[in-house]
């Protein structure tokens, strides 16, 4: 339908203006004919998404420029991500190497069903960031499709509107006036001026407006909005934003952080217990934590980062006692403490070495338990390392295995040579632990070696170990500042958008008859006041409430 | 008007190329674990000469990938048949290279002499390699065609006549 939409004041309209963008006066006719309170949205303007022949391109837009469809996604995305929230998502699992698995032990047939769906990785799928990327869509589109028309609107305002215009506000007056029309205009206007008005009078008509940047509040809201979402999506996107990453450490021991040229070495974790003296009476003598700590020290390295020929060259750039709530940060990079584990293990040994023939011993000497040298000068002897098992076993045909690369119950095979020993040695196999000299039988094993030589730790002095395994999160997460600038921008939109509100009071005196209406964006009350109050002023006593238009209506 | 309509296509064009990358990425970080059809992550690493090699040098030939370690029983188990295919099909271009999981070289030579093994063994170091692979079980074996796309991974031991069969594809196709 193709409707004629130049007003009679001579102005042409878009097709889908409501009330004319020059007088105010209502297009539609049945409007015009009827006297209900008009619908002020957007000024009565057109919006960008109203046009008359749209091709698809406009329907897109259209689409995502409706806010019932904002609306509809908004809730479709609240049932999503609150669906995900029924059971933990598989992302937050350190180490689950068969989900589907996992979630039907845990939680029976929903759960097989939860995983099968894909639910378990909710916050992940593309369906659910199809989602947010729609939200974003529509919440550009959308404030773009408002904001300019109304934009337009209220920068073009014209003071004298129609009278149909003025009357059908929400807050309205009309009555007779005495004296000259344009006298009266100007003292009127001198009133709302003091009451921080911006009042433009032509001739016996008056416009008064204040607070409108709170209209641009929502508007800035979204633009916020939009900030937030954007950094959410570039974590995702450009590498090396997000990360989150966990490391085992044993005490000394150093790993490599996955995917960075940061090392991190754990100096010792300990646990702090609170003594009697600090617990209530009903806590004594319990075993209460008061603090996980672990020494750490962060490296970079410099040179041979990837050269698998070399160790890495590294360089000290960050130490920090690491405590709960309180990591080790460096460079965006932070590390928190995140759980441990009691797995006593030697770190290195210093044994010594006993000839039984001569009663005589020799070193200590030093034996790391991670990558041992191969050779060992102890006194006259050279100790050649042949073989080495972090954890030793027997296989299926008795041969000596490692059962795993950690240092578990290590296993040394040395060839002595020396002294009065044949030209190609002696072999001889060193258990560090005692419990381990004992269970595999050494002395049995080594035979007459064990008749000639001894290697074994004097004291505890020379055994170095750890207690404890700690785990540290590792995470990055550079998208936070513009969360932040995001969820900054938000509030001060709605700051804008709550605290203030836009207030427009309009007149024409037509042969001495006063007609006011008035409208604002929120609270009515308060601008009915404030009218009543100015027209008291200007000698018309009226109660606040006979302004408001639709209370005459019922 | 047509200056409107312009900035209008240009944010629905922007829009449409963030949020198709957003959604296109969704599918393609489904996890950091290799899948056949995807090229196997670069890596450098030294042999037991002490020399360093590509995943780059073995491109033109299919290729066995194993992730092998002295304390994983299967994996012991599973190195003979690996040696054998490797002798029966080396002339044809089958390349085999175990990556060790990162144990001491004295430790990978004990073991590599007693079986006999004569293809290219790697050291990993720090577990660096496997992480970049995703490795889940020990041992992994990727069996790579001639133009660096992963075939097919098999997870746990390997007879020979498996690996027969999976090699026989891979020099078919190549």
């Amino acid at each position: 339908m193709i409707r004629n939409t130049k007003c009679e004041c001579g102005h042409q309209n878009p097709v889908g203006t409501v009330l004319c963008e020059a007088c105010g006066k209502p297009l539609d006719e049945e409007l015009a004919a009827s006297d209900s309170v008009l619908e002020m949205r957007y000024d009565g303007m057109a919006r960008r998404s109203q046009k008359p022949h749209p091709n698809p391109v406009d329907r897109v837009w259209n689409f995502f420029s409706s806010v019932r469809v904002a609306v509809w996604l908004i809730v479709i995305t609240l049932a999503a991500a609150a669906l995900g929230t029924v059971f933990p998502q598989e992302s937050a699992f350190v180490n689950l190497t068969d989900p589907a698995a996992y979630y039907r032990e845990n939680y029976g047939t929903i759960g097989a069903v939860y995983h099968a769906l894909g639910l378990s990785r909710t916050f992940e799928s593309w369906w659910f960031i199809t989602l947010m990327v729609m939200i974003g869509a529509s919440l550009v589109i959308c404030s773009l499709d408002r904001v300019l028309p109304l934009y337009r609107a209220l920068t073009r305002q014209q003071v004298r509107k129609h009278l149909q215009f003025i009357t059908r506000q929400q807050v309205v007056y009309v009555g007779p006036i005495q004296g000259d029309a344009e006298a009266w205009t100007a003292r009127f206007a001198e009133i709302l001026s003091r009451k921080r008005y911006k009042v433009r009078t032509d001739g016996n008509a008056l416009l008064a407006e204040k607070n409108r940047f709170s209209r641009w509040g929502p508007y800035v809201i979204h633009i916020g909005l939009i900030v937030f979402l954007l950094a959410v999506l570039m974590r995702g996107v450009i590498p090396g934003w997000y990360m989150d990453e966990y490391v085992g450490l044993d005490d000394g021991e150093i790993e490599q952080i996955p995917r960075t040229g940061y090392f991190v070495k754990s100096l010792g974790f300990r646990i702090d217990f609170y003594s009697d003296d600090e617990l209530p009476e009903h806590l004594k003598g319990q075993l209460r934590v008061k603090q996980f700590t672990t020494k750490a020290v962060l490296y970079e390295c410099v040179a041979y980062c990837d050269d698998a020929t070399r160790e890495p060259e590294l360089k000290e750039v960050a130490a920090h006692d690491i405590r709960v709530n309180s990591p080790l940060s460096y460079r965006g990079l932070r590390l928190y403490q995140y759980d441990f584990a009691e797995a006593p293990r030697l770190i290195s040994v210093r044994p010594t070495l006993v000839d039984k023939r001569t009663g005589q011993s020799y070193g200590p000497f030093e034996l790391p338990m991670r990558h041992p040298p191969l050779t060992y000068s102890v006194g006259p002897f050279t100790l050649e390392l042949r073989d080495s098992f972090p954890e030793f076993g027997l296989d299926e045909n008795g041969e000596p295995v490692t059962l795993s690369r950690e240092p578990n119950a290590p296993a040394f095979v040395f060839v002595i040579k020396g002294p009065g020993l044949p030209e190609e040695g002696v072999p001889y196999l060193y258990f560090p632990r005692e419990a381990d000299r004992q269970r595999f039988g050494q002395d049995r094993i080594n035979g007459a070696a064990a008749e000639m030589f001894d290697i074994r730790v004097m004291s505890m002095e020379d055994v170095e170990f750890s207690t404890y395994t700690s785990y540290l999160n590792v995470r990055v997460d550079r998208g936070m500042p513009y969360v932040w600038t995001g969820a900054a921008i938000t509030m001060i939109g709605l700051v804008m958008g709550i605290y203030w509100n836009h207030r427009r009071i309009w007149l024409r005196i037509d042969d001495g008859v006063l007609s006011l209406g008035a409208h604002t964006n929120k609270n009515r009350f308060g601008l009915r006041a404030e009218v009543a109050a100015a027209l008291a002023k200007a000698g018309i006593e009226v109660d606040a409430k006979m302004l408001d238009n639709r209370r005459k209506e019922s | 008007m047509r200056r409107h309509k312009s900035v209008q296509y240009l944010i629905l064009a922007l829009m449409l190329l963030v949020g198709g990358y957003a959604v296109g990425r969704s599918f393609a970080s489904s996890g950091d674990v290799l899948r056949p059809g995807d090229k196997p992550p670069s890596f450098r690493l030294a042999d037991l000469q002490g020399e360093a090699h590509t995943l780059e040098e073995y491109a033109g030939n299919p290729l066995i990938l194993n992730f092998w370690g002295t304390f994983c029983p299967p994996c012991r188990e599973e190195m003979p048949a690996l040696q054998q295919q490797y002798e029966a099909w080396k002339d044809e271009g089958l390349q085999v290279v175990g990556i060790n999981l990162s144990e001491d070289r004295h430790r990978v030579e004990n073991f590599i002499r007693r079986i006999g093994v004569s293809f290219p063994i790697l050291l990993d170091t720090n577990r660096r390699t496997e992480r970049a692979f995703g490795l889940r079980e020990y041992p992994t074996t990727y069996f790579i065609d001639a133009n660096g796309v992963i075939r097919q991974i098999v997870s746990g031991p390997l007879t020979i006549e498996e690996i027969e069969g999976r090699v026989k594809s891979l020099l078919e196709s190549a």
